[in-house]
């Protein structure tokens, strides 16, 4: 015979359970902040955009949150992802274009910028920088330089267009059917 | 000096972990001698900036250089040094300078203060003196630096691991000379363009014989912008030679008074 008190015990943890914060279940910790992340090229120039909300899953923290960083007078990097890790890599790259440009004494191209990027997330393949970044630049030659990259640095070039964030489906969209080169 | 003790130091000179009896690091001087015979770099501290000025050595006219400079260095945007002694000694604390004011910079998103960059890159060359029984680095610098707490400074190094503030310095070739003539010459609170017809005077000093050109002499200008951004100049060939021209006048009109 069951107790009597359990249907009693199941009502009062049901009821305990509408007091804790909504529920809204995560597919991926590159989800948890929010990002919306386009860059395309033009005519001898790239151009890049991305929201600025920042949230914790479905609450607004902040409407300010800059995701895109100057990285030269010629290269801009998007970054999409976590917000922690979308700081810390602004920083780390910051940190070594810097480097490049004490040793080599002239600025990184594009290109070059594109694959140290690369590297770097790969160095942390099993513990990974939860980003997807995109980059868009101004090679030497003036030539547009666009590339998207995975959280672990598999890059790719693209002439058009490059997409990141939590609604790639939407952009993608929009791109290919807007896009003219 | 060093000769009359030349035969008692023998016995201790060839291990940089050891004293001798006098209570000296005879390595250490050694290294500190190989700098005498090195091109003169003068560092003069400015109300408004920093001059350093450097005897440019060119060994060969078929020589193709690979890099700006020989002796100015940049170590991040509000630091810079001047070399005097191997170079190849010099490439290796460069770049340890460099990855410290870098590494600072990324985790306190601050720019490293002056002081501290100069005692990271001075405690580095210490440690050759005292372990691993390898010999010491032969390298002295002139770091010239602007950071927020304490303005413009200008350090000396020594292969020792030895630094100090100063405001105005010689170090490399004739630098007795050319720390005789500062002590007459330089003057408190004067501007950069003062401090370079100073250090344009006391270069000529210190490269007796060899007269004076644009070519051969490098002088680099470190100041604020109206951004209160560090600019780092190294002048041209052009603002040189006008300004050789210029002290040059001035020496000449003195004579006349």
């Amino acid at each position: 015979q069951r107790s009597p008190l359990l249907p009693l015990l199941l009502l009062l943890l049901l009821v305990s359970c509408c007091f804790c914060h909504s529920p809204f279940y995560i597919m991926s910790i590159l989800e948890y902040n929010g990002a919306a992340m386009i860059a395309m090229a033009g005519k001898d120039c790239v151009g890049i955009a991305s929201d600025h909300r920042l949230g914790l899953q479905q609450q607004t923290v902040a409407t300010d949150f800059i995701k895109v960083f100057p990285m030269s007078d010629r290269i801009y990097v998007g970054l999409a992802g976590l917000a922690t890790d979308v700081q810390t890599l602004n920083q780390l790259l910051k940190f070594r274009m810097q480097l490049y440009a004490l040793r080599e004494e002239r600025e990184m191209s594009p290109q070059v910028f594109s694959h140290l990027l690369s590297t770097l997330l790969y160095e942390k393949r099993f513990g990974p920088y939860f980003v997807e970044p995109i980059v868009a630049g101004l090679g030497d030659d003036g030539k547009p330089f666009l590339s998207g990259s995975d959280l672990i640095g598999a890059t790719v070039k693209d002439d058009a267009f490059v997409v990141s964030g939590t609604c790639t489906g939407n952009l993608y969209g929009m791109c290919e059917s807007l896009y003219k080169p | 000096q060093l000769l009359i003790s030349f035969t008692m130091a023998r016995r201790y000179d060839s291990s940089t972990t050891t004293f001798s009896p006098e209570g000296r690091l005879h390595q250490v001087e050694y290294a500190i001698e190989a700098i005498n015979n090195a091109g003169t770099c003068i560092g003069i501290l400015a109300k408004d900036g920093i001059v350093m000025a450097s005897e440019r050595r060119i060994t060969s006219g078929l020589l193709a250089p690979a890099k700006t400079s020989e002796k100015t260095y940049k170590l991040c945007h509000h630091a810079a040094c001047n070399v005097a002694g191997l170079t190849a000694d010099a490439n290796i604390l460069i770049d340890q300078a460099r990855l410290r004011a870098g590494r600072y910079e990324y985790q306190y998103q601050e720019p490293i203060p002056v002081e501290q960059l100069v005692e990271h890159v001075c405690n580095y060359k210490q440690s050759y003196t005292q372990y691993g029984g390898l010999r010491p680095f032969g390298v002295a610098f002139l770091f010239a630096g602007h950071d927020q707490h304490h303005g413009f400074q200008l350090y000396q190094s020594d292969p020792s691991g030895n630094y100090s503030g100063w405001k105005a310095t010689v170090i490399g070739a004739n630098n007795q000379a050319g720390k005789s003539l500062l002590k007459s010459d330089y003057k408190e609170d004067g501007t950069v363009q003062e401090a370079l017809k100073i250090a344009v005077k006391v270069l000529n000093k210190t490269m007796d014989g060899t007269a004076a050109s644009a070519d051969k002499m490098e002088l680099f200008t470190m100041t604020l912008n109206d951004k209160k951004e560090c600019v780092h100049h190294i002048l041209t060939l052009e603002e040189a030679k006008r300004l050789i021209d210029a002290v040059e006048a001035e020496s000449a009109s003195a004579g006349d008074s």
